[in-house]
């Protein structure tokens, strides 16, 4: 079996006398003993004998064929087919072929002049003068959220510090006259102004409370502003009466305390 | 049978695709002189009908023209082209199987194919039979028997047409004869 294997390629050749003689005469004394073998040989002799007959019709039918011919035939049909399809295409009239490089130019400038803008604007954008790449820092996470926080902190313990001292002297005034000595608009116009840049660091630092009592006071400011030219002794007993009952100096110094950071 | 050779670069393959790409009329008309009468025995072999065998060289042409842009400098050619050949060949025969087996159902008659054929001693013919059979081998193995029982070409011919070794010629040539030898045990029974 493993023998038959080293022959088995070989027994066309064998066939046609192809081989040399000793391979010959080696196959020959296989073939003698292997009756697989001489099965197979004879299958091949078969098969080769029924494709030698297609092999001479094939031979015959193509010296009837006039080559030159079937050349040129096949020829003009490819390059009419060709000139069909040309024909067929429907006309655009701006003969698109001409303006491809322009467009393909115009295309490819949006497209870069796009990307550059978006790399522009981008946070960490690629391209850094050299000034900014100097102070460039690499910042660790979280970093940025707890200085916006201790920001936030401090100017709300500046703007309750402010509030409290007007707050103080409006409830300690014995009249009209002498509230307005120290409660000038323009000193509440600064605080409400104030309030209204504080807004935004409360809201994203989200300090609830803090952001509570401040719009409280800043809701009391505003009275206080439109009341302050005309005031009467009854509205300043009222505002007096609002800022005690609703305990805010008391809870200034509550959340002033909370905002601190702890000194231990 | 050998058709003259593409001895000078001029009339390589390889160039005249290059100037078939730019409208080369001439280029093309070269390229089918040198091709045509392989693309036939590959599909005379196939389908064993000289009027279809024709008919296919030329749409292999056709969609050779059409595909040029496809072709890749430094492939082979040759393989390329045979294997478009071929494929157009099978299309060709699934259809007209397809074709025979829809006006036999009409007759309610039985599904034609390599066995039954054998069964019909009017219907029986040996060589279609091996056409049949050489068309069902796979590419490489079809393209070797073809190219050595058809067109006559040695072991060593075939291995530089095809770009492969001797070696693997023999071997591709040994299992296209045992598959073929499967393939007509059954039509050809006390034939083969």
């Amino acid at each position: 079996m493993k023998k038959c294997r080293r022959y088995r390629q070989d027994w066309l050749a064998f066939l046609r006398g192809e081989l040399d003689p000793a391979r010959q005469q080696v196959m020959s004394e296989h073939l003698k003993n292997c009756s697989r073998c001489q099965q197979e040989l004879e299958d091949l002799r078969k098969l080769i004998g029924q494709t030698d007959d297609l092999k001479n019709e094939l031979k015959e039918t193509m010296a009837g064929l006039d080559w030159d011919r079937f050349q040129l035939t096949v020829t003009e049909r490819a390059f009419g087919q060709k000139a069909g399809r040309e024909q067929v295409r429907p006309s655009t009239g701006l003969k698109w072929h001409r303006w491809q490089p322009a467009v393909a130019g115009l295309v490819a400038g949006l497209l870069l002049g796009a990307f550059f803008t978006l790399l522009w604007l981008r946070p960490g954008h690629l391209y850094q003068s050299p000034a900014a790449k100097e102070t460039a820092v690499n910042l660790p996470a979280g970093f940025v959220q707890r200085v916006d926080l201790a920001l936030a902190q401090r100017e709300t313990i500046d703007y309750l510090d402010r509030s409290q001292y007007l707050l103080l002297e409006l409830v300690q005034a014995k009249s009209v006259s002498q509230a307005s000595t120290f409660l000038t608009q323009d000193k509440v116009q600064e605080l409400l102004t104030e309030k209204k840049y504080l807004n935004n660091q409360l809201n994203e630092v989200k300090l609830a409370k803090a952001k509570m009592l401040c719009d409280q006071i800043e809701l009391l400011f505003l009275e206080l502003i439109q009341l302050s030219p005309q005031m009467s002794e009854a509205e300043l007993k009222g505002l007096q009466d609002l800022i005690t009952s609703r305990q805010l100096l008391l809870k200034i110094n509550l959340v002033k305390r909370e905002l601190r950071p702890s000194e231990v | 049978m050998e058709q003259r050779n593409a001895g000078s670069c001029q009339s390589s393959p390889e160039f005249l695709v290059s100037r078939i790409k730019e409208g080369d009329k001439e280029a093309f008309m070269k390229l089918v002189g040198l091709y045509q009468q392989k693309v036939f025995v590959l599909a005379y072999s196939m389908v064993r009908e000289r009027e279809d065998a024709l008919d296919l060289v030329q749409e292999t042409f056709l969609r050779l023209y059409e595909k040029i842009n496809s072709y890749r400098t430094g492939e082979n050619f040759s393989a390329w082209l045979m294997k478009i050949a071929r494929n157009i060949c099978l299309d060709f025969i699934r259809r007209q199987k397809a074709r025979k087996k829809e006006s036999l159902d009409q007759l309610g008659s039985e599904r034609l194919d390599l066995a039954d054929q054998s069964e019909d001693p009017a219907r029986f013919n040996p060589g279609e039979i091996i056409s049949q059979a050489v068309a069902l081998l796979p590419a490489k193995q079809q393209a070797v028997f073809i190219l050595h029982h058809y067109r006559e070409l040695k072991y060593e011919e075939i291995a530089a047409e095809l770009n492969i070794s001797t070696g693997t010629v023999k071997s591709l040539h040994y299992k296209a004869v045992r598959k073929l030898r499967k393939l007509l045990a059954r039509p050809l029974g006390g034939e083969l």
